[in-house]
């Protein structure tokens, strides 16, 4: 009988190290099946891990990166701390095939298929900081965009889709019919 | 014995969803739905899941393709599949390419890849794509409600 406890025990592990952390730190955003999780991973190129396609410097931005916990679990990362539709990219990028500690929120209904929220980051021998380049890295992608207010307003790359497609991405006559009929 | 058998059953069961899968092969497929934004579809931010795809949410899919968001194919049976590359390029740089296709109905052979409770697609070629399908926008207006500026409605 205690065989099998400790076995049962041992398969609980890898599960237990995702479950609700009473040592979080992460804010509440109020989102749907959000569960606070704090815990340590390897930050990973999704492709790389799932395909063994390995990008050079782990796709150097352009490819998603997730974190593979201890368990072996592999995370999707779709978000960073920051409010306004900012990526964890920027943040993981330089830590990738390191292990970290991170602090966040599983997000979405469905278990095992949770999403995460990065809020915190602990790099070995570090405190933490907060998971938050993603617009520094934006204005030092962009040095050359003038004027105030957020990023994603003045973003060339934004701008110049929504100028071809319109806010609807329907093209101009539907937006202006939209904005006539509704503003 | 029998007790050692049926927690080591359990033990094979538990572990089979929780933990390491290697890399493995591949399943072609051919998938066509729309590509949306996983961030508000899963996290219920800007409310439920049918108010953030389509032409309502046409501007937000703009704004977190460009932040780096993950990307995610929605087929009409509501499966959604991650989309880690397109054509050989990478999803999460805010390509033009990518922004381009934000609320498109597409339709794409591809590579699926599953790994723990995810699929993951390597779309290899964009055999179709049918635009904007979806006018959510006559239910929903626009989500987020500040998607046009107050510069353009004139508010």
């Amino acid at each position: 009988m205690k065989k099998i406890l400790l076995i049962l025990a041992v398969s609980y592990l890898p599960f237990k190290a995702l479950a609700a952390d009473a040592e979080s730190q992460a804010r509440s955003w109020n989102l749907t099946g959000e569960e606070k999780a704090r815990f340590s991973a390897k930050v990973v190129d999704i492709l790389c891990e799932v395909s063994g396609k390995c990008a050079e410097k782990c796709g150097a931005g352009s490819y998603q990166l997730g974190l593979l916990t201890e368990g072996g679990k592999l995370i999707p990362v779709n978000k960073n701390g920051q409010t306004s539709f900012n990526g964890a990219v920027s943040d993981l990028l330089p830590l990738c095939g390191k292990t970290v500690e991170v602090d966040g929120l599983l997000v979405g209904e469905e278990v095992p298929a949770k999403l995460y929220q990065i809020q915190l980051i602990k790099q070995e021998g570090q405190d933490w900081a907060k998971a938050n380049r993603h617009t520094k890295d934006w204005k030092e992608k962009f040095p050359d965009v003038d004027g105030k207010g957020p990023w994603f307003r003045r973003d060339p790359r934004v701008l110049s889709i929504l100028e071809k497609d319109g806010y609807l991405g329907l093209g101009e006559e539907a937006d202006k019919k939209f904005i006539e009929e509704n503003y | 014995m029998k007790f050692l058998a049926i927690a080591l059953a359990l033990v094979g069961f538990t572990l089979s969803g929780l933990t390491a899968q290697a890399a493995s092969e591949p399943m072609r497929v051919t998938v066509t739905g729309e590509i949306m934004d996983t961030w508000c579809y899963y996290s219920g931010v800007m409310g439920g899941p049918d108010a953030v795809v389509g032409s309502a949410h046409h501007t937000c899919a703009v704004w977190c393709a460009a932040g780096g968001i993950p990307i995610g194919l929605l087929t009409e049976e509501g499966e959604v599949y991650l989309v880690l590359e397109i054509e050989g390029e990478g999803t999460a740089g805010g390509s033009d390419t990518v922004l381009d296709i934000q609320s498109d109905k597409l339709t794409a052979d591809a590579l699926l890849y599953e790994r723990d409770g995810f699929k993951y697609l390597v779309v290899e070629k964009v055999v179709a794509n049918a635009g904007i399908t979806n006018l959510s926008h006559d239910d929903f207006g626009v989500v987020p409600g500040f998607a046009i500026p107050e510069s353009v409605t004139g508010g």
